[in-house]
């Protein structure tokens, strides 16, 4: 338990140096965390929402039909790479 | 950042030196009422929870490597607890230690990429420094948007031009503020191989200081007191003292006209001794004997080839002397063949391309920022095949480097006349102010009468000559003791220990095995207060070095050896070192580890 919240607060403290933020006053370490804050979690919301559907629609651009598919399922692949 | 006190004007310090933080204690031990070690751990707190010292509290390391050789509980040094007089170094144990002095065995080239390391950044690094830099930027810009600064500023002056750089006060005012109190440190205690430091904090973030009334005694790494002449106590003090009272302070009166004496002639005259030439002169400031003497020397029609990190006294009197300058990558003979033939061949652009006056070659014995130490050798070939001459700035070499203490062309063991202007100064390693020039009789008499701080800058003062002289004469051993050989000794010593086990941790160290001067690379400008903030807390003194002194991507600490260290001091000093880097991610350095104890 101890150690674990050593390590936390040693990776906080690298944070905090390789950001500059130990340099500075109060509200612009809010406004900086802050920040970084919204894009981590944008990205990790992001990630959640959209990126499966996205990776599904490469994956079906990027491997080839194979050759008995059927026609319908290339030609709904197509709409949807239009949509998207 | 050592040399930046580039305030520009902006901070008047206003509240420096008004009251002491709670108003009450006026010197130091002002808790009466507590017993000794209630009042101990009162004092401490009061002065590290101060705003100044909101610094990163470092953990002891428990997992130690079980190769390390060194053994906390055998430390028993601390700066606060023992009070060791401020005096000499103390005897040698033993003798056969190995001076300052290159070997020789090897071709100078060879030897000096052997002996000095410039160790390239990790890539992540130097780009976390830029976006830090930027970030640092960016905040400074919205906070000089959205507030007024808090510093004095001048009324009824529209329509007139802004007298400051407009980026130079910001930056002062937005980056550099925020660690401000890691430099321009007040201290009220001799230099020597301890300090007492002024504790001080701020209330507003770097704006305005107080100090609280307490201090913090300190081991002294960021001196540049080589061979320890600066103390309290001693021959040399003494001596000083008594030429005060029999001539004096100062004779308020230029060398040329009243200022002239016995006691400064004997200096020149011990001086051109010293370094085996036939003649020297001496001034009363080290950063004018460069800045004034070089206009003298060179003029419009000369071609100066300077190293590229000069100190800035170099480039003022270059810039002064109005010539032409060409600039060669650091310590890099190549670079410099190349720039001294071009500039030989093609002659001078501005007229026509007809042959230079003079042509110089400027460089610096220990380079004070890099720690690095000149390839001398190998310059002095160069300046014989291209017949220029050689400027050599002694400033941190004189004293410190060489068996007998007289500077590279010692180490090197070079004939001092091969170099034709050797310049130094007397405030590093002789404990005292000033600078000399020494050469060749001629060389001097002209400057006698055309150098410009000869003619109108103040004489020095007795006691600070007489200070010059002892100290001298004990390096020489004319006093008939062997202290000043056994100080050379102990130096050597302490810089060849301190490097090594530095390098043993596996932090970044730039520069030569046998330099003095030991630049520790932390690169983020916010390591850089952090780590100084973080070693006062333990007691050590030390200096950061940041952007307007070096490029945006190398902060670093400076430590710089003394003779005056004893070993138990440098320990107390690498233990705490380790436990930072550890803390705060020092260790860099991607060198295989010698896994061997260092012997001392």
């Amino acid at each position: 338990m101890l150690n674990l919240k050593h390590l936390a607060s040693h990776a906080y403290r690298q944070y905090e140096l390789v950001t500059c933020i130990n340099m500075l006053e109060p509200w612009e370490r809010k406004l900086i965390n802050g920040f970084f804050l919204i894009m981590l979690s944008l990205v990790i919301f992001s990630s959640f929402m959209y990126l499966p559907d996205y990776l599904q629609t490469l994956m079906q651009f990027i491997t080839p039909p194979t050759w008995h598919s059927s026609p319908e399922n290339s030609a709904y692949v197509a709409q949807k790479m239009a949509r998207s | 950042m050592g040399n930046f006190d580039g305030d520009s004007g902006t901070v008047f310090e206003e509240s420096y030196a008004t009251t002491n933080g709670s108003g009450k204690v006026a010197n130091g031990n002002g808790a009466v009422n507590f017993s000794p070690p209630e009042k101990e751990e009162l004092l401490s707190q009061r002065k590290f929870s101060a705003p100044a010292y909101t610094e990163i509290r470092t953990r002891r390391c428990h997992a130690k490597p079980a190769v390390d050789d060194k053994k906390p509980s055998l430390i028993n040094y601390h700066p606060e607890k023992k009070s060791i007089p401020n005096g000499h170094a103390s005897s040698l144990r033993d003798q056969e230690s190995k001076p300052n002095q290159a070997e020789g065995k090897l071709s100078p080239e060879l030897e000096h990429f052997q002996k000095t390391s410039f160790e390239e950044v990790p890539l992540h690094t130097a780009c976390l420094t830029y976006l830090g830099f930027y970030l640092l930027m960016i905040l400074g810009y919205i906070n000089q948007l959205l507030f007024v600064p808090k510093v004095a500023t001048e009324k009824g002056r529209e329509g007139y031009v802004a007298l400051y750089d407009a980026f130079e006060s910001f930056y002062s005012r937005y980056v550099y503020r925020r660690i401000k109190d890691c430099w321009n440190r007040p201290i009220c205690s001799v230099p020597g191989d301890e300090l007492t430091l002024k504790d001080r904090v701020t209330d507003d973030y770097g704006w305005s200081f107080k100090f609280t009334g307490t201090e913090t005694r300190c081991l002294n790494l960021g001196s540049y007191n080589y061979l320890g002449f600066a103390a309290a106590t001693g021959r040399c003090a003494d001596d000083s003292e008594e030429s005060a009272r029999k001539s004096g302070l100062a004779y308020c009166s230029s060398r040329s006209e009243l200022g002239d004496n016995e006691q400064l002639q004997e200096l020149e005259a011990q001086t051109a001794r010293y370094f085996g030439v036939e003649d020297a002169i001496v001034f009363g400031m080290g950063f004018a004997t460069n800045a004034l003497n070089l206009p003298s020397l060179l003029g419009p029609n000369s071609l100066v080839i300077s190293d590229e990190k000069n100190h800035a006294s170099i480039i003022l009197g270059l810039r002064l002397s109005g010539a032409t300058t060409r600039v060669f990558k650091h310590n890099n003979m190549r670079d410099l063949e190349r720039v001294l033939r071009q500039g030989v061949c093609y002659g001078n652009p501005k007229k026509g391309g007809q042959p230079w006056d003079k042509v110089m070659i400027l460089v610096e014995g220990i380079f004070s920022m890099e720690g690095s130490i000149v390839r001398l050798p190998e310059v002095i070939a160069l300046k014989k095949k291209y017949k220029a001459y050689l400027y050599l700035d002694e400033a941190h070499s004189v004293g410190a480097m060489g068996s007998r203490g007289r500077g590279v062309t010692d180490y090197f063991n070079v004939d001092p006349k091969e170099v034709d202007i050797l310049m130094g100064t007397f405030t590093k390693s002789f404990g005292s102010a000033g600078g000399y020039l020494a050469g060749s009789k001629k060389l001097i008499d002209f400057l006698r009468t055309n150098s410009h701080a000869h003619c109108y800058a103040a004489s020095i003062s007795p006691p600070i000559a007489q200070q010059i002289l002892t100290s001298m004469k004990t390096i020489m051993g004319e006093d008939g003791s062997e202290i000043g050989r056994q100080k050379i000794h102990q130096l050597a010593r302490n810089t060849r220990y301190f490097r090594r086990r530095l390098a043993q941790l596996g932090v970044i160290t730039y520069g030569h095995e046998d330099s003095p001067v030991v630049p520790m690379l932390v690169y983020l400008f916010s390591k850089i207060g952090a780590v100084v903030r973080t070693l006062t807390t333990r007691h050590i003194a030390a200096v950061g070095a940041g952007f307007p002194a070096t490029p945006i991507m190398e902060g670093r600490i400076r430590f710089c050896l003394s003779a005056a260290h004893t070993k138990e001091q440098l320990d107390f000093a690498l233990e705490a070192i380790d436990e930072i880097a550890d803390d705060l991610g020092l260790k860099y350095s991607r060198k295989p580890r010698d896994p061997n104890p260092v012997v001392y």
